[in-house]
């Protein structure tokens, strides 16, 4: 395992990784941790630390999916959100109410270029949501009984039908109108917190395969936009699933990857059935499947750069 | 110059007995009058009844649309046998309006049409009390009808298409359509007359409660006439505090427990309560207290607002039942929330710390009493309470060029968000008249099976009967109603006539409330039947009258 980023701060940590999308070309990529924001432009082989507003925890980061028309980033920090139009040179502060908010994950719309809408998930404060690139932010909490959001993901037809989930401590919520609104599931109450959410399309039909990461009860599913739920993978899965990724595969087929606590499990049936792929000494934070790669953020260590398979 | 009558007040009728066939040939002499009179507003082109005004003869008469409000402003009628059916349906409609908010006229026109159609079938010998068990019998063949049709509403725009079906007021209805894609069926929305000549919406995070700070000492940002509390703790109290030294054990525990900033709710304080907590302001460091009184009108309202506040906050209530009071005050008794705020008519809480899955279960609670709960008072006030615990809150403000315009809109807005709420909650069904013309099919078999004569009686009037709210409306916008029939059995779709687009349309583009058009036909069947089975009419010397609308 190769650390490409080295933290100097034992105490310091990576707290979400995220890349371009046309990172098989440009390479660029972004590793948010608690020392601040750094970005590589080699594909993770050398990292740059960038000169945000001041060296902040930044704890999530998210890259415009248009980013090789528009160069946005957005990176969370505590109590403001970032953006940067010009791949993280210079940066201006969207400012939230206090007491500042803990931000704990951040997402862009598929089609940003020409909504510009912005989820933000807190840890105490629910969702805020932008829709006019980030300048501003409104808290979306209605019908969201828990406020501890752990995680959002937005639905694979989110053009259409404007779905997201959120996770969190006690439960897990859907919102049908772009998170206005958010009512809660079926989740297993005693499955609580859901800590990372993957949404896969269902082959040819409309539905939305959910698989959520729980920290003691391993992997859940539905099928059924969060009504009823299984469990996964049980014999491979034991501790907290602290991430999953979904990436797609050169025939459009997708690969799940959840990030464990000995390292990483892979799975090429939407959650079926799952294999290690990778087993990391240390404790991983985030992850980053890419295409030739895995970006890997390892506490106290760094960013590792690792072989895909 | 003819002398003007005075308004009759009360009325001496001779004592007296009215047997068949006149009992129910006057009942539908009453029905038909009021239904007379209601019929017009039904359908999205409808016309209006102009109404004498109750409190004064002379004033210019009051203009209606809706056909609830026409019915709850007719006390009697002429005749005596008359008043009688006149009075059944009135408590219909009246029932239908103030429950569903819509729907009133459809009943209306559904009552007639049953009742007179029973009232033939036993001119020739039927059964009473047999063709309303039919009649029952055939309802329920219906309401599963409707409910093969029923389709769940979702988005703004289809909402807001619900809406316009309702008021027919289009911006008016997109309004409302974003507003209930939001707050859903339970969500607090405040409807409210504004100063502006236009409709705008404005949404308020957190919880709020109509009752303010005790003093304007305790005001900190004095531009915005408001204190802001961030990470407060919160004590609430039921009961009413007059001794300043009674506060001191719930200042020391807050500050034993680094609390910086307290936000006190208790049922009164005295002004020497409030002056030992202003005191505490400007002598303890690092710490800020504000008070505000409990909020609710009635101890029920009270009882009701300490239970939600402890759920939202965490916080166990110092209760005066218990024999409580702030010298027996512990740390449990503190609830936390990320943000408090206070103005000298309001409070609110954003954040609130309690357990969340607490809070879920206080909501899922309150949500079946509304569904058990057949009060209409009783209802509006658990809503009320759902809203709040929501997280948030909507207002719609209602402007317009003259104090009577924004009054009618407002009254119109109030309705449309009452069946808006029914649809959220229960589905949306064709509308225009089209989801009763399509439910027959699920009679069709027990007309044709029904060997029985009541029973193949009960099933053919209910059958003609659900035709005709559709006829009304066809008729109401001009058109002749078999002709139109007969364009959509023609067309042989599922379908109906838009009389808005004066079109063919698909079932999903004219949309109604189903719960509205359940209760509409359920209530019209009971209705009915219950006057069906009526055989002698009694008259007192006196009847009692109504004083007011009402």
């Amino acid at each position: 395992m190769s650390v490409t980023l080295d933290l100097a701060n034992a105490d310091d940590a990576t707290y979400a990784l995220a890349a371009s999308p046309d990172f098989a070309r440009d390479g660029i990529c972004f590793a948010a941790c608690g020392s601040g924001l750094y970005r590589s432009r080699d594909g993770g082989e050398s990292w740059r630390k960038l000169r945000t507003s001041s060296e902040l925890v930044t704890t999530a980061v998210a890259v415009s999916p248009a980013f090789a028309q528009d160069r946005s980033v957005f990176a969370a920090v505590k109590g403001g959100i970032l953006r940067s139009g010009d791949a993280g040179e210079t940066w201006f502060t969207a400012a939230f109410p206090a007491p500042p908010p803990v931000f704990s994950s951040l997402l862009g719309s598929p089609d940003f270029e020409r909504d510009g809408f912005l989820l933000a998930a807190t840890i105490e404060d629910g969702v805020f949501s932008s829709t006019d690139r980030g300048a501003r932010w409104q808290p979306w909490n209605f019908g969201l009984f828990d406020l501890n959001v752990l995680c959002i993901a937005l639905s694979p037809a989110w053009i259409d039908n404007e779905t997201v989930y959120a996770g969190t401590e006690t439960g897990f919520y859907r919102s049908a109108n772009g998170g206005r609104a958010w009512r809660h599931t079926g989740f297993p109450a005693e499955c609580a917190p859901a800590l990372c959410i993957a949404c896969i399309k269902d082959g040819d039909s409309r539905a939305t395969r959910l698989i959520v990461g729980t920290e003691q009860h391993g992997l859940l599913a539905s099928c059924d936009n969060g009504e009823t739920w299984e469990r996964l993978a049980t014999d491979s899965i034991t501790g907290a699933v602290n991430q999953l990724h979904v990436s797609s595969r050169g025939d459009g087929s997708l690969t799940v990857f959840a990030l464990v606590e000995e390292g990483i499990l892979r799975s090429d049936d939407a959650g079926v059935t799952w294999t290690e792929t990778l087993r990391v000494p240390g404790m991983p934070t985030a992850m980053l499947p890419l295409a030739d790669r895995i970006l890997l953020g390892v506490d106290g260590r760094g960013v590792a750069l690792l072989p895909s398979r | 110059m003819s002398e003007e009558k005075p308004f009759p007040t009360q009325k001496t009728y001779q004592p007296g007995i009215v047997f068949q066939p006149e009992a129910h040939r006057h009942i539908g002499a009453g029905i038909n009058k009021l239904v007379a009179a209601i019929r017009p507003t039904l359908g999205p082109t409808p016309r209006t009844v102009a109404m004498t005004r109750l409190d004064d003869v002379r004033k210019t008469p009051e203009v209606l649309d809706s056909g609830g409000i026409i019915a709850r402003k007719v006390i009697e009628m002429g005749r005596r046998d008359e008043d009688m059916g006149a009075m059944l349906a009135r408590a219909l409609i009246c029932a239908q309006h103030e429950r569903m908010g819509d729907g009133s006229a459809t009943a209306a026109v559904l009552l007639q049409a049953i009742y007179s159609g029973g009232v033939h079938y036993l001119a020739s010998g039927g059964n009473a009390m047999r063709l309303r068990h039919y009649l029952e019998r055939a309802l329920v063949a219906a309401l599963d009808g409707l409910d093969e049709l029923t389709e769940p509403v979702a988005g703004k725009d289809e909402l807001a298409k619900v809406a316009e079906s309702i008021c027919h007021d289009r911006p008016l209805s997109k309004l409302l359509g974003e507003i209930f894609d939001i707050i859903g069926a339970f969500g607090q929305l405040d409807v409210r007359k504004d100063h502006s000549r236009i409709l705008r919406r404005e949404y308020i995070e957190g919880m709020f409660w109509n009752s303010g700070l005790v003093s304007r000492d305790m005001i900190t940002n004095q531009k915005e006439l408001q204190t802001v509390y961030e990470e407060p703790a919160i004590v609430i109290a039921d009961f009413q505090i007059t001794d300043p030294r009674q506060i001191m054990p719930m200042l020391e525990l807050a500050v034993d427990h680094k609390v910086e900033k307290l936000l006190l709710i208790a049922g009164e304080l005295s002004g020497d309560a409030i002056a030992g907590l202003t005191m505490a302001n400007g002598k303890l460091k690092n710490f800020e207290v504000m008070a505000v009184t409990g909020p609710g009108m009635n101890p029920d309202d009270r009882q009701d607002a300490i239970e939600d506040l402890a759920v939202v906050t965490g916080g166990l209530p110092l209760l005066k039942v218990t024999g409580q009071n702030l010298r027996d005050i512990r740390w449990e008794n503190f609830g936390r929330a990320r943000r408090a705020w206070a103005s000298p008519h309001n409070f609110g809480i954003i954040g609130g710390k309690g357990d969340p899955r607490h809070l879920r279960r206080h909501v899922s609670n309150l949500q079946t009493q509304y569904e058990r709960t057949d009060d209409a008072e009783n209802r509006g006030r658990i809503r009320a309470r759902i809203g709040k615990l929501m997280g948030g809150s909507a207002t719609l403000w209602i402007g317009g060029l003259s104090e009577s315009e924004i009054e009618a809109r407002k009254e119109l807005a109030e309705a449309t968000a009452d069946a808006m709420r029914a649809a959220v909650r229960d589905g949306v069904l064709p509308g225009g008249g089209m989801s009763y013309l399509n439910c027959r099919r699920r009679l069709r078999p027990h007309l044709n099976d029904a060997a029985d004569p009541d029973e193949r009686a009960a099933y053919r009037i209910l059958y003609e009967a659900l035709a005709e709210p559709a006829r009304t409306i066809y008729e109401n916008a001009g058109y002749e109603p078999g002709e139109v029939l007969g364009w959509i059995a023609q067309a042989g779709n599922r379908g109906g006539f838009d009389v808005i687009r004066e079109n063919l349309a698909e079932c999903g583009s004219l949309l109604d409330a189903a719960a509205v058009q359940k209760m509409a036909l359920k209530n019209a069947v009971m209705t009915a039947g219950m006057a069906l089975t009526i055989d002698v009419l009694v008259h007192h010397r006196t009847p009692e009258i109504a004083r007011s609308p009402g």
